[in-house]
């Protein structure tokens, strides 16, 4: 069973916001949205003073509060463990937003607002149907996929999911200090599986809330 | 460590895209999702459900009046639930879309509060219909059940309608207590709050109503809204002092207890809204002659006490960081 997950490794990122404009362009999220931000905050005192960074997503959780507070069901999780919302179906009760700990769900109500098209050359195959200007709907959430389209676009055409470019989430791809990593949880000798072995065991956001996070992190100050 | 509500972006323009991450900081962030249309949804629906509830078991909504036929305790309660769930179809993102709030009652408290909402209104609605009147004529008077529920069918119906009326008067609460990403509502206290604060609202209406039609109220009737009053302002004490350094939960106290939310809860809700309509029911259930006066006095600060205390519910919710650094 293939189980999908993204380890994040900070003290590898720099703070450069690239995954964050990587995921916008890629998912031509609604103006002012953004799956996966890196959150920034200092600590210590002059002379030892230190910038954090965060990355962030959507953690898709094995036990997702916002599918279980969902009263339309557009929010669903795939068999491969990816937490999914169907715009269509979403009636914005924004239940789901009150229900993350993560805050990774958006609500778009504003057609105007999105932004234009960009042309993306990632998945030139994929293009027409992620030029998502039409595909987000006014009064719904939008969220990370962990960009379902290129895991299934990379499966439908045999490439190596997590590996191989097209096959891999936009944010990871385009991590200029490689420190996401996205592979399967379940296969022991997966890129994710082999680094965890490596660097120890991982640590997740907001253990307290108790849902079994798939991103998971090394290096948490 | 501050919460921050960044209810307005850039030119005071309203950003309602995200919870908490318009800004990327580390920081506690307030929820921006409900506000106080949800407020008066969770007020209006806790009367409407509480109203029927307690007219049919204090047995008082015959002598309180009519409108065509049906007893005015249960036009408001149908009134107070349909105009609240106007407003919670109308606070949608897709308000026609919203029959889609039926589907997910496996997991999902607002689809349990939808189809409550929708079996209260059908049963209720049913039970009533033959005594409907117009003037001389009662077309659905051949119905086969008692709209006082004294045969079997009507009581039967009755008791589907009065368990709906549970579910609607503390779904509201529910919603908000079950995930555990705002501390401050992830706590039974808060269904219980709301479930009390309906109660409270709903006696202390049929007591103003009985007034109204000049009926005599009892000192049992008195000591049952001095009771509900009492639970309730005990469970927002408990609430208020259980977990108070969980992140999240400090951050949600200091704003009721100390920061922008102070007077209104505490001077609103927790003294004027319920302390001093306790106090107003327990010397009533001794002393006759001011029982009316109690009544009228209890519903007016009451009603206002239970939407201040849904809505500070709602504004003090607050998500801890995602991340709390070590030391």
């Amino acid at each position: 069973m293939t189980r999908w997950g993204m380890l994040i490794d900070v003290g590898r990122c720099v703070g450069c916001q690239a995954c964050t404009v990587a995921c916008k362009t890629e998912n031509q999220s609604p103006y002012d949205a953004w799956y996966a931000p890196v959150i920034e905050w200092e600590s210590g005192v002059f002379p030892d003073a230190t910038l954090n960074y965060l990355p962030t997503l959507c953690n898709h959780c094995e036990d997702a509060p916002c599918v279980d507070a969902c009263p339309s069901g557009a929010i669903t999780r795939r068999d491969d463990g990816i937490v999914i919302a169907d715009e269509d179906i979403c009636i914005g009760s924004r239940a789901c937003m009150a229900a993350c700990p993560y805050g990774a769900i958006n609500f778009f109500e504003d057609s105007g607002t999105v932004s234009p098209p960009v042309a993306s050359t990632a998945i030139p195959e994929s293009v027409p149907e992620r030029y998502a200007s039409e595909k987000h709907v006014s009064g719904a959430i939008s969220k990370c996929t962990y960009c379902a389209h290129r895991i299934d676009y990379g499966i439908e055409h045999g490439l190596e999911v997590g590996v191989h470019p097209l096959a891999t989430p936009a944010c990871v791809v385009t991590c200029p200090a490689e420190c996401r990593i996205f592979g399967d949880l379940d296969d022991a000798e997966s890129n994710i599986n082999r680094y965890l072995a490596e660097k120890g065991p991982g640590e997740v956001l907001r253990p307290d809330a108790e849902t079994n996070p798939k991103t998971t992190y090394v290096g948490l100050p | 460590m501050n919460s921050v509500d960044s209810s307005t972006g850039r030119g005071g323009t309203p950003v309602p895209q995200n919870a908490f991450m318009d800004h990327f900081n580390l920081e506690a962030r307030t929820q921006r999702v409900w506000d106080l249309n949800h407020a008066v949804w969770f007020t209006l629906m806790g009367l409407g459900g509480g109203v029927f509830l307690v007219g049919r078991i204090l047995n008082l909504t015959e002598g309180l009046g009519h409108c065509l036929g049906i007893p005015m305790v249960d036009i408001v309660s149908f009134v107070a639930i349909a105009i609240g769930g106007l407003i919670l179809v109308a606070d949608l993102g897709r308000p026609l879309q919203f029959w889609r709030a039926f589907a997910n009652i496996r997991t999902s408290w607002i689809s349990w509060g939808a189809w409550a909402d929708l079996v209260f209104l059908t049963v209720a609605g049913l039970l009533v219909l033959p005594a409907l009147t117009f003037g001389d004529l009662q077309p659905f008077d051949g119905l086969g059940w008692e709209p006082d529920g004294s045969d079997a069918t009507g009581l039967a119906m009755e008791i589907l309608a009065g368990v709906a009326a549970i579910v609607v008067m503390t779904y509201a609460g529910a919603v908000l207590a079950r995930p555990r990403s705002i501390p401050y509502w992830n706590s039974p206290a808060v269904p219980i709050q709301f479930f009390l604060s309906s109660s409270a609202m709903s006696v202390a209406a049929v007591l103003l109503l009985t007034a109204i039609h000049d009926e005599p109220i009892s000192g049992g009737q008195m000591l049952l809204l001095g009771g509900l009053t009492t639970g309730l302002l005990t469970s927002v004490i408990v609430h208020l002092s259980t977990h108070q350094n969980a992140p999240g939960k400090q951050q949600s106290l200091d704003s009721l207890l100390r920061g922008i939310h102070r007077r209104v809860f505490v001077g609103g809700v927790m003294v004027l809204g319920t302390a001093v309509p306790a106090l107003l029911a327990f010397v009533g259930a001794t002393t006759s002659g001011i029982r009316e006066v109690a009544a009228m006095i209890s519903f007016a600060l009451l009603l206002p006490g239970g939407l201040m205390l849904r809505l500070t519910t709602l504004r003090v919710g607050i998500f801890p960081p995602v991340h709390i650094q070590s030391k």
